[in-house]
């Protein structure tokens, strides 16, 4: 027979399932508000600022001096937020002290899920009801199309951090089908408020990107300058219009500064979808890289640069193409125990 | 016709004058603009510039047994025919040999550019016009292959300190004798020359005769060419014929070797017999003719490959020794020119891609070939 003598509390432990994440009682959560704010006031002191206006974008500011990091992930960093951004909202008690429900739909299991479908509902009935007061005045329905480009409907994800409750992918695409009939009913516009909390907008790209205008130089031709990068190449390009389509790379001819005709193909592409190959002269200087993420960085500042002299359309073709994107691959950092990046050591049996 | 079609804005003036005053309509290819039926270079004027002409085959084998660029032989195969472009270096010489005073000392031409743009080639069509003029014809193809890559390396038997190099002698002489047949049989030797024991050259015998014993006896080859152009030098100066030495990258006769003696020590070129002989011959104390040399980077051995004005290929001593000469820069092609190189690309379907025909083809191989010519028949040939 063996007999136990020693054994930790952890194996003591059998098979107890994991439990949730932990969950935050209000006080504790009120708690970490005042330590916030309280400590908001000192890091104001410390940095010399007014304590009254001392922003989220100070503090900020203020941590990452204090505490600078080279760590890659911006999550991982020191940060300093209010507690309701840190901690995630927690549905309170949902139950009374004889436990009953305070909810009417609280043992459908989804409460809030089911309780926002009869909402969406009523609301559609109303518009039903109107629409059919409005046809028995013999008044014209009116037909007013919101405009539907910048808005994208909710995603399941933001829609379960509104609601708080695991959804299926099935409710989900209820909801939305519900949401998309009201929406696209005439008088749908009374409920315009409503269905907005649903609808997040969707900024076109190009709009936040601004389009430099062209400048002369003395002798009247006009010409605009960008820059560019690829891996660790650094470029600028100078693109002078009435041109015969000399390239010049660093006070070096193209055909001496690239003698592979793959990078030549490179620096062509942009004129060549734009089709002014030989309408162009391009000045352009270039440090960093090898050969290919040299010619690559020069791609993308003359793209850039031709931006001044297109219309905005074919900026547009520019950006779907992927000449005016930065190439985010860089070399992958080597790691302890691998040869290489992804390269491991030779396996050997013994 | 294709005259209404050919008139590209790019070459537009160009084209105009010269449709409206060149009367030849080109026979053998109807409608195409830049071919010229002038086929005898002395008459090619400023007004054929940007044109080509052909050679005809048997004449090629004649004059050219070894000149041409190997990518040009092959070109000559595939198209059947040997079309050269007539370009503005080619025609300034043409008008200083055509002016040049025959009793002055032999004025040296040097033709230098960058990689590529027509060098060897306008030294051959400097080479087919003396030789329809009926020149004698010196024409070496490429001094570098004289300095690398010698299989064998003998002692000279003339002079102890030097080299001789038996196979490349014997070629150079093999060619030599077919482009030059019956001017070997006209000019007479001046002294005796002893080869061997047994064999020797009396005076007033054909300078054939020396080309024969050079071929025959291999071990001799390198004297035989000494005595060849020591010949010419001096039987240049009566005047009954002229001589054109055209030597194709003349910067080897005065750079490094890459040949190592049996003890392993370098030879410097003047130790080799034929790079001494041509130096002789390079030397402007001669006079009833005319010296025509090319640099070239592509063979030269320790030279940077970005090197390609005289001074830095030629290094000061060839600089020294081929001073007084008149250069001459060769440029990559013009607008016109390369209009003109990619019709005839057209006219003989050598570019089959259909996006090659288009403007926007003609403008991408303009880019990316730089109208570097022999980056634009490196990318013509997959098309």
């Amino acid at each position: 027979t063996l007999r136990l003598i020693y054994t930790t509390t952890a194996v003591q432990r059998k098979n107890v399932g994991a439990s949730g994440p932990e969950k935050y009682t209000e006080a504790f959560i009120k708690k970490q508000i005042e330590e916030f704010n309280l400590g908001k006031r000192h890091l104001a002191n410390m940095m010399g600022e007014d304590p009254e206006t001392f922003t989220q974008e100070d503090i900020d500011r203020a941590i990452a001096y204090l505490f600078p990091s080279g760590l890659f992930d911006k999550q991982a960093r020191p940060m300093m937020k209010h507690p309701s951004e840190i901690f995630p909202e927690q549905r309170k008690i949902q139950w009374g002290e004889d436990g009953r429900p305070f909810h009417f739909l609280f043992y459908t299991g989804k409460q809030s899920y089911y309780s926002l479908m009869h909402e969406t509902y009523e609301k559609l009935l109303t518009v039903q009801k109107y629409q059919d007061q409005l046809t028995d005045q013999d008044l014209p329905a009116q037909k007013e199309k919101r405009n539907l480009a910048g808005s994208r409907w909710l995603t399941k994800i933001e829609l379960e951090e509104m609601l708080l409750e695991k959804l299926s992918d099935n409710d989900y695409s209820r909801c939305i089908q519900l949401l998309q009939k009201l929406m696209t009913s005439p008088c749908g516009d009374i409920e315009e408020k409503y269905i907005r909390k649903f609808t997040k907008e969707v900024p076109a790209q190009l709009q936040k990107v601004v389009i430099e205008p062209l400048k002369y130089d003395e002798r009247g031709v006009a010409f605009s300058t960008s820059e560019g990068t690829r891996k660790t190449a650094r470029a600028t390009a100078v693109v002078y219009d009435n041109g015969t389509g000399k390239v010049t790379v660093n006070g070096i001819d193209i055909l001496h500064y690239f003698p592979v005709l793959q990078d030549r193909e490179q620096l062509l592409f942009p004129f060549q979808f734009l089709d002014r190959v030989g309408k162009h002269d391009m000045v352009c200087t270039v440090s960093g890289g090898g050969r290919s993420a040299q010619a690559g960085a020069i791609r993308l500042a003359s793209a850039k640069a031709l931006r001044s002299f297109v219309t905005e359309k074919e900026v547009e073709f520019m950006r779907q193409a992927g000449l005016l994107t930065v190439d985010p691959r860089v070399k992958e950092r080597k790691k302890p125990g691998q040869e290489g990046a992804r390269r491991k050591f030779t396996w050997k049996k013994r | 016709l294709d005259h209404g079609y050919a008139l590209h804005t790019a070459a537009k003036e160009c084209l105009s004058s010269a449709v409206s005053t060149d009367v030849q309509a080109p026979a053998e290819r109807p409608g195409a603009v830049f071919y010229t039926s002038e086929s005898d270079p002395a008459n090619h004027t400023d007004h054929h510039e940007g044109r080509h002409y052909s050679i005809p085959l048997e004449e090629v084998k004649a004059v050219f047994p070894h000149g041409l660029p190997y990518r040009f032989q092959q070109q000559i195969k595939t198209f059947n025919e040997a079309c050269l472009m007539v370009r503005k270096p080619a025609l300034e010489l043409f008008t200083c040999l055509k002016s040049s005073n025959f009793a002055h000392p032999a004025v040296r031409y040097v033709i230098y550019g960058e990689k590529g743009t027509g060098k060897t080639m306008t030294l051959c069509h400097v080479v087919h016009f003396c030789a329809r003029q009926g020149w004698l014809v010196l024409h070496i193809p490429d001094a570098h292959l004289w300095v690398k890559n010698c299989k064998e390396l003998m002692q000279s038997s003339y002079n102890k300190e030097r080299l001789d190099q038996p196979l490349q002698a014997s070629v150079w002489l093999k060619n030599f004798k077919t482009s030059n047949e019956h001017f070997l049989k006209e000019i007479k030797t001046r002294r005796k020359y002893v080869w061997g024991k047994r064999e020797s050259t009396e005076m007033g015998r054909p300078l054939g005769e020396v080309v024969e014993q050079g071929l025959a006896r291999v071990r001799n080859a390198s004297d035989a060419v000494g005595v060849v152009l020591k010949e010419l030098k001096e039987q240049c100066q009566l005047g009954s014929f002229r001589l054109l030495v055209a030597v194709d990258g003349v910067n080897a006769l005065w750079g490094r070797t890459t040949l190592k003696k049996e003890d392993k020590s370098p030879v410097s070129p003047e130790e080799l017999t034929l790079v001494y002989n041509l130096r002789k011959m390079m030397m402007n104390d001669w006079n009833g003719g005319a010296i025509v040399a090319t640099l070239s980077q592509t063979g030269s051995l320790f030279t940077p490959s970005c090197a390609y004005l005289p001074q830095q290929l030629l290094g000061k001593d060839g600089f020294n020794a081929l001073d007084p000469f008149v250069p001459i820069p060769v440029p990559n092609y013009s607008p016109r020119e390369f209009e003109s190189c990619y019709r005839y690309y057209l006219d003989r379907k050598w570019l089959q891609h259909e996006k090659a025909r288009t403007e926007d083809g003609k403008e991408e191989l303009r880019f990316l070939s730089g109208s570097n010519p022999r980056l634009l028949e490196r990318l013509a040939a997959p098309l």
